[in-house]
Protein backbone atom coordinates (compact mmCIF):
# COMPACT_ATOMS: atom_id res chain seq x y z
CA UNK A 1 0.00 0.00 0.00
CA UNK A 2 1.52 3.34 -1.03
CA UNK A 3 1.40 6.40 1.20
CA UNK A 4 -1.17 8.31 -0.81
CA UNK A 5 -3.52 5.28 -1.01
CA UNK A 6 -3.17 4.81 2.75
CA UNK A 7 -3.91 8.50 3.34
CA UNK A 8 -7.04 8.42 1.18
CA UNK A 9 -8.19 5.13 2.77
CA UNK A 10 -7.75 6.49 6.30
CA UNK A 11 -9.68 9.67 5.48
CA UNK A 12 -12.44 7.62 3.84
CA UNK A 13 -12.65 5.31 6.86
CA UNK A 14 -12.87 8.29 9.23
CA UNK A 15 -15.72 9.96 7.35
CA UNK A 16 -17.62 6.80 6.45
CA UNK A 17 -17.57 5.68 10.10
CA UNK A 18 -18.96 9.04 11.25
CA UNK A 19 -21.56 9.23 8.49
CA UNK A 20 -22.73 5.66 9.20
CA UNK A 21 -23.10 6.55 12.86
CA UNK A 22 -25.12 9.68 12.02
CA UNK A 23 -27.31 7.60 9.68
CA UNK A 24 -27.82 5.05 12.49
CA UNK A 25 -28.76 7.84 14.94
CA UNK A 26 -31.25 9.40 12.51
CA UNK A 27 -32.91 6.00 11.91
CA UNK A 28 -33.13 5.31 15.63
CA UNK A 29 -34.46 8.82 16.28
CA UNK A 30 -37.22 8.37 13.68
CA UNK A 31 -38.26 5.02 15.20
CA UNK A 32 -38.48 6.50 18.70
CA UNK A 33 -40.46 9.56 17.51
CA UNK A 34 -42.91 7.27 15.70
CA UNK A 35 -43.29 5.08 18.78
CA UNK A 36 -43.93 8.15 20.95
CA UNK A 37 -46.60 9.40 18.54
CA UNK A 38 -48.26 5.96 18.47
CA UNK A 39 -48.30 5.90 22.25
CA UNK A 40 -49.86 9.37 22.43
CA UNK A 41 -52.48 8.43 19.84
CA UNK A 42 -53.49 5.25 21.66
CA UNK A 43 -54.12 7.11 24.96
CA UNK B 1 -33.24 21.47 17.59
CA UNK B 2 -32.74 24.76 19.44
CA UNK B 3 -31.25 27.75 17.54
CA UNK B 4 -28.05 27.58 19.59
CA UNK B 5 -27.70 23.92 18.60
CA UNK B 6 -28.13 24.75 14.91
CA UNK B 7 -25.51 27.51 15.18
CA UNK B 8 -23.10 25.07 16.84
CA UNK B 9 -23.65 22.41 14.14
CA UNK B 10 -23.02 24.99 11.37
CA UNK B 11 -19.91 26.21 13.23
CA UNK B 12 -18.68 22.59 13.53
CA UNK B 13 -19.19 21.90 9.81
CA UNK B 14 -17.33 25.09 8.85
CA UNK B 15 -14.55 24.19 11.27
CA UNK B 16 -14.33 20.68 9.82
CA UNK B 17 -13.98 22.04 6.28
CA UNK B 18 -11.29 24.49 7.40
CA UNK B 19 -9.35 21.93 9.45
CA UNK B 20 -9.44 19.38 6.60
CA UNK B 21 -8.04 22.05 4.28
CA UNK B 22 -5.32 22.78 6.84
CA UNK B 23 -4.42 19.10 7.18
CA UNK B 24 -4.38 18.26 3.47
CA UNK B 25 -3.07 21.44 1.85
CA UNK B 26 -1.49 23.80 4.38
CA UNK B 27 0.50 21.51 6.69
CA UNK B 28 3.93 20.68 5.21
CA UNK B 29 4.72 17.15 4.06
CA UNK B 30 6.69 15.26 6.68
CA UNK B 31 10.20 14.40 5.43
CA UNK B 32 10.52 10.76 6.57
CA UNK B 33 7.02 9.36 6.04
CA UNK B 34 5.75 11.66 3.28
CA UNK B 35 2.04 12.17 2.55
CA UNK B 36 0.86 9.27 4.73
CA UNK B 37 1.85 11.24 7.86
CA UNK B 38 -1.23 13.43 7.27
CA UNK B 39 -3.30 10.59 8.79
CA UNK B 40 -1.94 12.01 12.06
CA UNK B 41 -4.40 14.95 11.77
CA UNK B 42 -7.35 12.56 11.98
CA UNK B 43 -5.90 9.67 13.95
CA UNK B 44 -4.77 11.62 17.03
CA UNK B 45 -7.87 13.90 17.32
CA UNK B 46 -10.06 10.77 17.07
CA UNK B 47 -8.12 9.22 19.95
CA UNK B 48 -8.49 12.47 21.91
CA UNK B 49 -12.28 12.56 21.39
CA UNK B 50 -12.58 8.89 22.39
CA UNK B 51 -10.65 9.65 25.59
CA UNK B 52 -12.84 12.68 26.35
CA UNK B 53 -16.01 10.63 25.76
CA UNK B 54 -14.81 7.88 28.10
CA UNK B 55 -13.97 10.51 30.71
CA UNK B 56 -17.50 11.94 30.41
CA UNK B 57 -18.81 8.38 30.78
CA UNK B 58 -16.67 7.96 33.91
CA UNK B 59 -18.02 11.16 35.50
CA UNK B 60 -21.62 10.43 34.49
CA UNK B 61 -21.33 6.88 35.87
CA UNK B 62 -20.14 8.24 39.24
CA UNK B 63 -22.99 10.79 39.19
CA UNK B 64 -25.52 8.04 38.45
CA UNK B 65 -24.28 5.77 41.25
CA UNK B 66 -24.26 8.69 43.65
CA UNK B 67 -27.63 10.27 42.85
CA UNK B 68 -29.43 7.62 40.73
CA UNK B 69 -30.03 10.43 38.27
CA UNK B 70 -31.46 9.14 34.95
CA UNK B 71 -30.02 12.09 33.03
CA UNK B 72 -26.54 11.12 34.21
CA UNK B 73 -27.21 7.57 33.04
CA UNK B 74 -28.38 8.88 29.64
CA UNK B 75 -25.19 10.94 29.35
CA UNK B 76 -23.11 7.87 30.26
CA UNK B 77 -24.81 5.81 27.54
CA UNK B 78 -24.37 8.58 24.96
CA UNK B 79 -20.71 9.22 25.72
CA UNK B 80 -19.77 5.53 25.70
CA UNK B 81 -21.36 5.01 22.28
CA UNK B 82 -19.71 8.06 20.70
CA UNK B 83 -16.42 7.06 22.35
CA UNK B 84 -16.63 3.61 20.76
CA UNK B 85 -17.21 5.21 17.32
CA UNK B 86 -14.05 7.33 17.65
CA UNK B 87 -12.04 4.48 19.19
CA UNK B 88 -13.06 2.33 16.18
CA UNK B 89 -11.75 5.07 13.86
CA UNK B 90 -8.45 5.05 15.79
CA UNK B 91 -8.16 1.27 15.50
CA UNK B 92 -8.88 1.38 11.76
CA UNK B 93 -6.76 4.38 10.75
CA UNK B 94 -3.78 3.19 12.85
CA UNK B 95 -3.17 -0.04 10.87
CA UNK B 96 -3.74 1.82 7.57
CA UNK B 97 -0.97 4.21 8.64
CA UNK B 98 1.21 1.38 9.98
CA UNK B 99 1.21 -0.73 6.80
CA UNK B 100 3.26 1.62 4.57
CA UNK B 101 5.41 2.93 7.45
CA UNK B 102 6.15 -0.19 9.53
CA UNK B 103 5.47 -2.80 6.84
CA UNK B 104 2.86 -4.50 9.04
CA UNK B 105 -0.81 -3.88 9.80
CA UNK B 106 -0.68 -4.75 13.47
CA UNK B 107 1.68 -5.71 16.26
CA UNK B 108 0.90 -6.64 19.84
CA UNK B 109 2.79 -3.77 21.42
CA UNK B 110 1.63 -2.05 24.60
CA UNK B 111 -0.09 0.98 22.97
CA UNK B 112 -1.99 -0.99 20.34
CA UNK B 113 -3.00 -3.80 22.69
CA UNK B 114 -4.26 -1.52 25.48
CA UNK B 115 -6.23 0.50 22.90
CA UNK B 116 -7.86 -2.69 21.63
CA UNK B 117 -8.64 -3.68 25.24
CA UNK B 118 -10.17 -0.22 25.79
CA UNK B 119 -12.40 -0.68 22.73
CA UNK B 120 -13.45 -4.15 23.97
CA UNK B 121 -14.29 -2.78 27.43
CA UNK B 122 -16.64 -0.12 26.03
CA UNK B 123 -18.14 -2.46 23.42
CA UNK B 124 -18.95 -4.83 26.30
CA UNK B 125 -20.42 -1.82 28.16
CA UNK B 126 -22.77 -1.17 25.20
CA UNK B 127 -23.62 -4.88 24.88
CA UNK B 128 -24.43 -4.96 28.61
CA UNK B 129 -26.75 -1.97 28.30
CA UNK B 130 -28.42 -3.41 25.21
CA UNK B 131 -29.03 -6.99 26.32
CA UNK B 132 -29.05 -7.15 30.14
CA UNK B 133 -32.52 -7.22 31.62
CA UNK B 134 -33.61 -6.06 35.05
CA UNK B 135 -33.42 -3.04 37.27
CA UNK B 136 -29.70 -3.40 38.01
CA UNK B 137 -28.52 -2.96 34.41
CA UNK B 138 -27.76 0.75 34.82
CA UNK B 139 -25.89 0.14 38.08
CA UNK B 140 -23.78 -2.62 36.50
CA UNK B 141 -23.10 -0.42 33.46
CA UNK B 142 -22.02 2.47 35.73
CA UNK B 143 -19.65 0.18 37.64
CA UNK B 144 -18.16 -1.07 34.36
CA UNK B 145 -17.84 2.53 33.14
CA UNK B 146 -15.91 3.53 36.27
CA UNK B 147 -13.52 0.56 36.30
CA UNK B 148 -13.21 0.49 32.52
CA UNK B 149 -11.93 4.06 32.54
CA UNK B 150 -8.79 2.86 34.36
CA UNK B 151 -7.52 1.72 30.93
CA UNK B 152 -7.61 5.29 29.48
CA UNK B 153 -4.60 6.67 31.44
CA UNK B 154 -2.84 3.33 30.87
CA UNK B 155 -3.28 3.74 27.08
CA UNK B 156 -1.96 7.31 27.36
CA UNK B 157 1.09 6.30 29.40
CA UNK B 158 2.10 3.13 27.50
CA UNK B 159 4.40 4.98 25.09
CA UNK B 160 6.08 6.63 28.07
CA UNK B 161 6.38 3.47 30.16
CA UNK B 162 7.40 0.99 27.46
CA UNK B 163 9.52 0.96 24.31
CA UNK B 164 6.87 0.36 21.70
CA UNK B 165 6.58 -0.01 17.94
CA UNK B 166 4.15 2.93 18.20
CA UNK B 167 6.01 6.28 18.00
CA UNK B 168 7.03 8.01 21.21
CA UNK B 169 4.98 11.09 22.27
CA UNK B 170 4.94 13.82 19.60
CA UNK B 171 4.03 16.43 22.19
CA UNK B 172 4.81 16.52 25.90
CA UNK B 173 7.43 13.84 25.49
CA UNK B 174 10.51 15.80 26.49
CA UNK B 175 13.00 17.96 24.63
CA UNK B 176 13.22 15.76 21.53
CA UNK B 177 9.44 15.87 20.93
CA UNK B 178 7.46 18.62 19.22
CA UNK B 179 5.83 19.65 15.95
CA UNK B 180 6.77 22.25 13.34
CA UNK B 181 4.58 25.37 13.85
CA UNK B 182 2.56 24.80 10.61
CA UNK B 183 1.96 21.19 11.59
CA UNK B 184 0.97 22.23 15.11
CA UNK B 185 -1.58 24.75 13.76
CA UNK B 186 -3.17 22.14 11.46
CA UNK B 187 -3.21 19.64 14.30
CA UNK B 188 -4.85 22.06 16.78
CA UNK B 189 -7.53 23.05 14.23
CA UNK B 190 -8.35 19.37 13.68
CA UNK B 191 -8.33 18.72 17.41
CA UNK B 192 -10.87 21.52 17.90
CA UNK B 193 -13.03 20.38 14.95
CA UNK B 194 -13.11 16.76 16.10
CA UNK B 195 -13.91 17.83 19.66
CA UNK B 196 -16.88 19.83 18.32
CA UNK B 197 -18.04 16.80 16.27
CA UNK B 198 -17.80 14.68 19.42
CA UNK B 199 -19.87 17.22 21.38
CA UNK B 200 -22.56 17.36 18.64
CA UNK B 201 -22.80 13.57 18.42
CA UNK B 202 -22.93 13.20 22.20
CA UNK B 203 -25.67 15.86 22.46
CA UNK B 204 -27.78 14.17 19.77
CA UNK B 205 -27.27 10.72 21.30
CA UNK B 206 -28.11 12.08 24.78
CA UNK B 207 -31.37 13.57 23.51
CA UNK B 208 -32.19 10.26 21.84
CA UNK B 209 -31.54 8.37 25.08
CA UNK B 210 -33.92 10.70 26.96
CA UNK B 211 -36.63 10.05 24.33
CA UNK B 212 -36.07 6.29 24.61
CA UNK B 213 -36.38 6.55 28.39
CA UNK B 214 -39.66 8.42 27.85
CA UNK B 215 -40.98 5.63 25.59
CA UNK B 216 -39.89 2.97 28.08
CA UNK B 217 -41.63 4.82 30.93
CA UNK B 218 -44.82 5.12 28.85
CA UNK B 219 -44.76 1.37 28.11
CA UNK B 220 -44.21 0.60 31.80
CA UNK B 221 -47.12 2.87 32.75
CA UNK B 222 -49.42 1.18 30.23
CA UNK B 223 -48.40 -2.26 31.46
CA UNK B 224 -49.13 -1.19 35.04
CA UNK B 225 -52.55 0.20 34.10
CA UNK B 226 -53.30 -3.01 32.18
CA UNK B 227 -52.50 -5.07 35.28
CA UNK B 228 -54.68 -2.88 37.53
CA UNK B 229 -57.74 -2.97 35.26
Amino acid sequence: MTGIVALKSAYAVTWIAQLLYIWYLVGRYRRVRKELKDLERSR
Amino acid sequence: MKPLGIVFVVFTLALLAFSTYQALFVAPTEQTMGEVQRIFYYHVPSAWVAGVCFFVNFLASIAYLWRRNLKADALAAASAEVGVVFCTIVLMTGPIWARPVWGIWWTWDARLTTTLVLWLIYVSYLVLRRFAAGSQTQVLAAALGIFGFVDVPIVYMTIRWFRTQHPQPVMGGGESSGLAPEMLHAFLWNLLAFTCVGIVLMAVRYRLQLLENQVEAAHAQRALLGVNQ
